[in-house]
């Protein structure tokens, strides 16, 4: 019937390419493996797709749901703007909400791949941020103490 | 046989989370009104919901809120409250919370400040400890001079004497904060320096003490009770061998595998250093068991544990009830002398898990979030204590732990079976937690030969790979649902609206939903009671 594409939506990884009504039906799993299928909280950003929250196993996937003809129409689409930008600035983001407890660059600075940047503290963890390649500090967007969520840009290296 | 009358009238819980709430519950039981206190992050939570009252401490950080002092004192002077129980974390283990207490006139739901102080500061238990004969882990009985660069080379001899590898530890923590494991002279200052300065800003108190690692190690602990007349026993002891990074993930009650004179000779030892400490109220004495069998003294927790709930089911007893009653200044009540008596032949075997808001793939990074499904399990010999439902948010500012499953049956092996059976039954959405992993551990060979030497289970689990094995049933049961919604869709009559294609007549060929909350709510409802 229609070929689906499945996403993480953390990553954008293929996770499965299928056609449903070419699946056997479905045999019971054993108990606790049994998937538990929902609407995500958060829509999808991209037009066409749905986003799907799957729990089995206790795992708990994030994933979208796509027309996988649509989905290469629109990377087809996509590759070269993407090719474009890739020697743009490199946002380095939140990856976890927390508190900023220390900042170790500021504006101006050199840094190496892998370098410490800043630690955001969540649940009694602190978890640092370093980073992802060489380059100049062009911008530090978070203070100690301030309070971060998902996915805020923290440091912009050039 | 209990007085007549509750042994309070209000009670103020120092404490948040599923804590607060085991502490309201038996305030209730007993007859008691519960005060609640809370930040701002935590304002619509269970345990205020649960209370009787509630008072707003402040914003979310626990400096602002939970460990204010003076706000939490004030608070229960303001209120009416005639005690305050602390709970675990926070301000348990602060001897200047009880003293403030004791000052306001109010009671402290746990020993008396000086105890804390004494038997509370892990330099000063060991101590206590050898004083009446119980050794520790061979270690330093007095705090490292770390401030003392002259003393470098007198500090390197002293841990030749210990023998390497060996622990730096903070005199004050736990939870393995400050803690720094050492293997040769030459990591040694560095270690300290790092140390002492985790442990500082943890506790404000930058202590700490070497110690022999014991490799490979049971922690066994032993749940006590004491009275103000000075008579103090053993209720049994609990396994907690099995840590990640120095935090537990799975106690047991009774310890599989020891005899009932070792029991006997383990309880006496505890009970030993808890006479010495003068000790009140409840404690917990922390052992090592090495390979030979042989108990090292570890630390005393002047406080109510963490996994006070397995040594419930399998004594009978009702722990916090009885902190309330040791409180009011009353004698060991005939349960607890009961429960002690049979504490070294236990008739039954209970298990908990710590269910955390943890990533298992990711390294366990924590992950706080919004729960948008909570199925606890339930059944015989189930109990789940947690201060969380639905629609709940699970806060970055606090402890990651979100629920304790605990299972009670007649022996170990059975007790296996129903956690098993009782994580299967346990869903969670919204949150990623430690499930996985639990569910993991409770099949895993190891577990059930009862081979509970720490850190086995870090060797053994793969997360990624765990996950990994999942991901493809995952994506088909979302590519089956989005197909039977656009089944839906093609026999008309949904509140979903198909975009693209569909439009122009025919079966829809691009799926999508338009996100009406009223479809939301449809859909879950319908979809969450038939998975797939």
């Amino acid at each position: 019937m229609t070929r689906f594409r499945i996403t993480d939506r953390s990553d954008d990884a293929v996770v499965i390419e299928l056609d449903p009504s070419e699946l056997p039906s479905a045999t019971p799993a054993p108990p606790g493996e049994r998937p538990i299928v929902r609407p995500a909280a958060r829509p999808s950003a991209t037009r066409g797709r749905t986003a799907v929250e799957v729990v089995i196993g206790g795992w708990r996937f994030d994933l979208e749901v796509e027309d996988a003809r649509l989905a290469d129409l629109r990377q087809r689409a996509t590759a070269s703007a993407e090719a474009a930008s890739h020697h743009g600035p490199t946002e380095v983001r939140a990856i976890i909400p927390g508190r900023v407890v220390s900042v170790a660059v500021e504006a101006g600075d050199t840094v190496a791949a892998g370098q410490r940047l800043l630690a955001v503290e969540a649940m009694k963890m602190e978890n640092e941020l370093r980073s992802p390649r060489a380059g100049t500090v062009e911008r530090v967007a978070a203070a100690v103490g301030q309070t971060v969520e998902l996915g805020d840009a923290l440091v912009v290296i050039r | 046989m209990s007085p007549p009358g509750p042994p309070f009238g209000r009670v103020l819980i120092a404490n948040r989370g599923e804590i607060a709430v085991r502490i309201i519950r038996a305030c209730h039981e007993l007859g008691m009104e519960a005060v609640a206190v809370y930040s701002d992050a935590d304002a619509g939570a269970m345990h205020v919901r649960m209370a009787d009252h509630a008072v707003r401490l402040g914003p979310p950080p626990p400096a602002d809120s939970y460990l204010r002092i003076d706000v939490i004192v004030e608070a229960a002077l303001a209120i009416g409250a005639d005690a305050i129980h602390p709970g675990y974390g926070f301000l348990s283990e602060r001897a200047a919370f009880a003293r403030a207490i004791e000052t306001a006139g109010l009671v402290f739901v746990g020993p008396p400040s000086a105890v804390i102080e004494a038997l509370g500061d892990k330099v000063r238990a060991r101590a206590i400890a050898r004083s009446v004969g119980v050794e520790g882990v061979p270690g330093t009985l007095e705090p490292v001079a770390v401030d003392r660069p002259d003393q470098v080379a007198v500090i390197v001899a002293e841990a030749e004497r210990i023998g390497f590898p060996l622990l730096v530890k903070a005199a004050a923590g736990g939870g393995g904060r400050g803690m720094r494991r050492v293997a040769r002279a030459a990591e040694l200052p560095a270690a300290l320096a790092a140390g002492s300065a985790e442990a500082l800003s943890a506790f404000g108190d930058g202590s700490v003490f070497l110690e022999r690692e014991v490799r490979p190690a049971r922690h066994i602990e032993v749940q006590l009770l004491g009275d103000t007349m000075g008579t103090i026993v053993a209720i049994g002891e609990r396994d907690c061998s099995s840590q990640r990074r120095h935090q537990k993930l799975i106690e047991e009650a009774p310890a599989p595998g020891l005899t009932i004179a070792e029991r006997r000779h383990l309880h006496e030892l505890a009970v030993r250093v808890a006479v010495a400490g003068g000790l009140q109220n409840a404690a917990t004495a922390e052992f090592l068991r090495d390979a030979d069998g042989v108990f090292h003294f570890l630390e005393v927790n002047t406080r109510l544990q963490v996994e006070h709930g397995v040594t419930e089911l399998v004594s009978g007893l009702d722990i916090v009830g009885e902190q309330f009653w040791l409180a009011a200044g009353q004698p060991l009540s005939k349960a607890a002398r009961a429960a002690a008596e049979r504490a070294a032949e236990p008739a039954s075997h209970a298990i908990e898990v710590r269910l955390a808001a943890e990533d298992p793939a990711r390294d366990f990074a924590p992950g706080p979030g919004r729960i948008g499904r909570w199925v606890m399990p339930a059944g015989p010999g189930v109990r789940v204590d947690t201060g969380l439902e639905t629609g709940d948010r699970v806060p970055p500012d606090y402890d990651n732990l979100v629920a304790k499953v605990m299972v009670h049956a007649v022996d170990r092996p059975a007790a296996i079976d129903r956690l098993r059976r009782a994580l299967d039954e346990t869903e969670i959405a919204g949150i990623q937690t430690t499930l996985p992993f639990d569910r993991f551990v409770v099949r895993h060979e190891a577990f059930r030969a009862g081979d509970l030497s720490i850190e086995w289970v870090a060797e053994a689990w793969d997360g990624p790979a765990e996950q990994a094995r999942y991901a493809a049933a995952a994506g088909e049961a979302a590519a089956r649902w989005v197909a039977d919604g656009v089944a839906d869709e093609a026999a008309g009559g949904s509140a979903r609206a198909a975009v693209g294609p569909a439009a122009a007549g025919t079966a829809p060929a691009v799926p999508a939903i338009v996100e009406s909350p009223w479809a939301i709510a449809a859909r879950e409802d319908a979809t969450d009671r038939w998975p797939g």
